[in-house]
């Protein structure tokens, strides 16, 4: 008998005579809006349409999937198996990850189903678990090819993964070979992400390639992924000629909307042409890509609304386009077209110049993300720099004059590069003096540049203590030029009340570099003020923490491992990745946030075919090119606490740590949470750890070749697996510690503190000062690991950090 | 409707409130105080982008 799938109603074969098996993927919360707002309307007859209507628009299997944070997955999607294997003629796959839920729709449909879908993302423990339960229901599974290291990118990648999977699926578990499905995965090829350019021929080829190597097993791919970015209808006509490639290569089965997929029959010749050149990734001797060839083809096609995407285009228009769409593809040829007609000034000036000032009102709208502001940029830069060497000098003389510096003892520089970015690119002349700027050079500075303006920088605490003591120097050297500030310890309350008195001219606040560009603007138009506090309610900010006082005198100090400290240089970089902190990096790094018109589904879909290929990409690189060098210098020493002080000791000598108290209820301190002496005294564990400077320098790098968008993305990427890596080596010393009874299940049980005790970092709300670091030094010489004090007593390089961990378990996060 | 804190991925839940700046079970997003902070890293409201 030949491999099929069964409803109560009919069976149907895997491998059809004309494949591929069609599965339709709309009866998913996930990729469907319609079916999720049905399901949140508990509106089951609803979702049964949704299932009908594909089933009569060609479909073969159903995919059905009910995960929705917030409701019982497995209630729904029970309730909904039931409900469509009475009801609709064809099989259907169960789309889950979680192994009760499969196993409780396993135990009701009453036929052969498939389970969509098992992966080694966490090295095999949820894969144990299904392929048990495919092996005891007789299911069929799809497998992606993701490993702990994660998407399989390269078509070597694919076939190890799929490998990989089958000697554990037919090996271990007893699944035949024509039980399982390979969906080597789809990258969209219609983005323009340099990264990307040969998704579609690893897919093709992984497809061809497992089909070859692992015989008897089937291929099935999520086909739509293909064609994300582009408008919808190329993106019917790509996916359909995608997929017709795709079985041509042995692909089995694809998970599409059955609605959307022509029969190549219908595509002209012509079109083809375009689909294959992109597909194929061939530029055919031409100097434009493939993608933008594709996208000229079929701009008429697309709908009424976005009709200005027409070949005719005047070259203004195109060029303005090409900045707001951070496009640099070809851009010089459209300005030798203007230049014909144009002085290079006046390029700049009426056509570049508005087009980023447009690019930043989308941003203000939040219609427009951060990393494509920073493709914009590169546009621009692009476009200025190929018109240079036609203007005069005179011409560069011209304009608003900014200072940039981060102040003194501050290493951090994302914040002023973005505004350096951002201000260059809009017609401002920049002179960006570096980090750890004394205000005497700042000063000496501003005077020998005779700058405009002057833009202060600085992450820490301390440095907006920095900024509000130097600024009566500003005013004693006689400046007169508008001060602007920036810093994520600053607030319009702290500089109005704190900075504007201590100087002459106006002091501003700028909460982004958004927020100093439109500083130069109200300057240029002579309206630059001073900030001034705006009462918000009179209400100061929260302070969120802890609400328990009565902390627990008994509870048994643990046992360390050794005394005294010890460094490791032997951290494998790969064991970080499980450990970063994705949603922080995507959205709060990389500023890869959900707009104000985008919905869910919009939001996930940008992740899925944007952000995570991005993210796997800079994993795979980092590693490849020894980008991460993580290392710990880490110790444990006996203490006591007496009031606010810790008492550490070291060999020779007793070190007092002094940690502030809170000055409101519930008034904590951090010595609270250790022993005194009289209790028979405590341990404290400290770390400092670094992930190295390569990966920095690399950082500067692409800073400096002004790849503005990958200096982005690696700089937040360089950020969080530090965190990840101070996450990890906490989880070790609560291990060597014996109190890691149980790890959290996922990031949100890191995120939250879901393990006994907690770190606390120096700079961080609970312990602001840096000063307790020349003793942290002293106890644990990361000298040794590469890592130096400023001397305001900030560790260099920046990807590092450093923590005092309590045991305790009713220590947790507080602000002081 | 659940919110996500963009700087360290803290989900608000309305349905949960916020026990460390004592905000009751089934207070809205929206109606959070203007001074209500992420309870785990500080970040304003700004700073929190709508989940589902």
């Amino acid at each position: 008998m030949k491999p099929s799938v069964a409803s109560l109603y009919q069976a149907v074969e895997i491998a059809q005579d004309i494949p591929p098996l069609l599965i339709g993927e709309r009866s998913n919360t996930n990729g469907s809006k319609r079916f999720r707002d049905c399901l949140l309307a508990e509106d089951f007859d609803g979702c049964l349409r949704i299932g009908l209507e594909q089933e009569a628009q060609g479909a073969q299997i159903l995919d059905l999937c009910s995960a929705y944070a917030g409701r019982d997955e497995t209630a729904d999607l029970t309730r909904l198996v039931k409900l469509y294997a009475e009801s609709v003629k064809i099989p259907i796959m169960i789309d889950s990850t979680t192994p009760t839920c499969i196993e409780a729709c396993l135990k009701l449909y009453p036929g052969r189903c498939i389970i969509n879908s098992i992966n080694l993302e966490d090295g095999g423990r949820t894969l144990d678990k299904v392929c048990r339960l495919a092996k005891k229901y007789g299911a069929a599974v799809v497998a992606l090819t993701i490993n702990e290291q994660g998407m399989a990118m390269t078509a070597d990648e694919k076939v190890a993964t799929a490998r990989q999977i089958y000697e554990l699926a037919v090996g271990k578990y007893g699944l035949r070979p024509q039980d399982i499905l390979f969906d080597p995965l789809t990258f969209t090829i219609g983005a323009g992400d340099e990264n990307l350019l040969d998704a579609a021929i690893q897919t093709l080829e992984g497809i061809r390639r497992i089909k070859q190597e692992l015989p008897g097993v089937f291929t099935v791919l999520g086909l739509s992924n293909i064609s994300f970015g582009l408008p919808p209808a190329a993106r019917k006509i790509l996916n359909s000629v995608f997929l017709h490639e795709a079985v041509e290569q042995g692909l089995d089965a694809a998970i599409i909307d059955p609605g959307k997929i022509l029969p190549l029959a219908q595509i002209s010749e012509e079109d083809r042409a375009f689909c294959f050149d992109l597909i194929y990734n061939r530029d055919q001797g031409l100097d434009k890509s493939p993608l933008m060839r594709f996208i000229d083809h079929f701009a008429e096609r697309v709908e009424v609304d976005e009709a200005d995407e027409t070949q005719e285009k005047r070259p203004e228009e195109a060029l303005h386009q090409k900045i707001v769409r951070g496009d640099k593809d070809g851009i010089e040829d459209i300005l030798a077209a203007l230049l014909d007609r144009y002085p290079p000034l006046e390029i700049v000036n009426q056509i570049l110049v508005p087009a980023m000032r447009h690019v930043g009102e989308l941003f203000g709208k939040g219609e427009l993300l951060l990393p494509f502001v920073l493709q914009s940029a590169e546009a621009m830069k692009k476009s200025v720099a190929w018109l240079e060497p036609h203007m005069q000098k005179v011409d560069q003389e011209e304009g608003t004059k900014v200072l940039l510096a981060t102040v003194q003892g501050d290493v951090h520089d994302i914040g002023k590069n973005l505004v350096d970015i951002l201000l260059s690119n809009n017609g401002y002349k920049v002179f960006n003096i570096g980090i750890k700027v004394p205000a005497e050079t700042i000063i000496a500075k501003a005077r020998e540049l005779t700058v405009n303006i002057i833009g202060l920088s600085g992450l820490l605490v301390k440095s907006a203590i920095v900024m509000q003591e130097s600024l009566p120097q500003y005013r004693e050297a006689g400046l007169k030029m508008p001060i602007l500030l920036g810093g994520a310890a600053l607030t319009s309350e702290f500089v109005a009340t704190s900075c504007v008195p201590n100087y002459d001219a106006p002091v501003v606040y700028c909460a982004d570099a958004f927020a100093g560009l439109k500083a130069l603007k109200d300057y240029e138009a002579g309206q630059l003020k001073s900030t001034v506090a705006a009462p918000k309610n009179g209400q100061p900010r929260m302070k969120p923490g802890v609400k328990d006082v009565n902390i627990d005198r008994s509870h048994p100090v643990p046992e360390p491992p050794f005394y005294g400290l010890r460094h490791v240089t032997d951290i494998d970089p790969a064991k970080l990745f499980p450990y970063v902190n994705e949603q922080a990096l995507f959205r709060g790094r990389w500023g890869y946030r959900r707009t104000a018109s985008s919905s869910a589904e919009d939001y996930l879909e940008l992740t899925r075919t944007t952000v995570m290929p991005l993210y796997e990409d800079l994993k795979k690189r980092a590693l490849a090119e020894g980008l991460l060098q993580p290392k710990a210098a880490y110790g444990y020493f006996r203490c006591y606490s007496e009031g606010n002080t810790l008492y550490v000791e070291s060999d020779d000598e007793v070190m007092p740590f002094d940690f502030p108290r809170q000055s409101s209820p519930p008034y904590l301190c951090i010595a609270d949470y250790y022993r005194t002496r009289e209790e028979g005294g405590d341990i404290a564990a400290f770390f400092v750890v670094t992930i190295g400077d390569k990966i920095a320098v690399e950082t500067r790098r692409l800073f400096e070749a002004d790849a503005y968008h990958d200096y982005l993305m690696l700089h937040g990427f360089s950020v969080e697996v530090t965190d990840a890596l101070a996450e990890y080596w906490h989880e070790v010393m609560r291990r060597e510690l014996g109190i890691a009874v149980e790890k959290p299940a996922d990031m949100t049980g890191y995120v939250t503190q879901g393990y006994q005790g907690s770190r606390y970092g120096f700079g961080y709300p609970a312990c602001p000062d840096l000063d307790a670091h020349k003793m942290l030094f002293k106890l644990l010489e990361p000298e040794a690991i590469g890592v130096t004090l400023t001397e305001t007593m900030e560790m260099v390089p920046e990807v590092s950090t450093s923590a005092i961990i309590a045991h305790h378990p009713q220590a947790k996060y507080f602000a002081v | 409707m659940r919110y996500i804190c963009a700087n360290c991925g803290y989900v608000y839940d309305p349905a949960v409130g916020d026990p460390m700046n004592a905000i009751p079970p089934g207070t809205a997003f929206a109606d959070l105080p203007d001074n209500w902070v992420c309870p785990l890293c500080y970040a304003d409201k700004s700073n929190f982008d709508p989940l589902d």
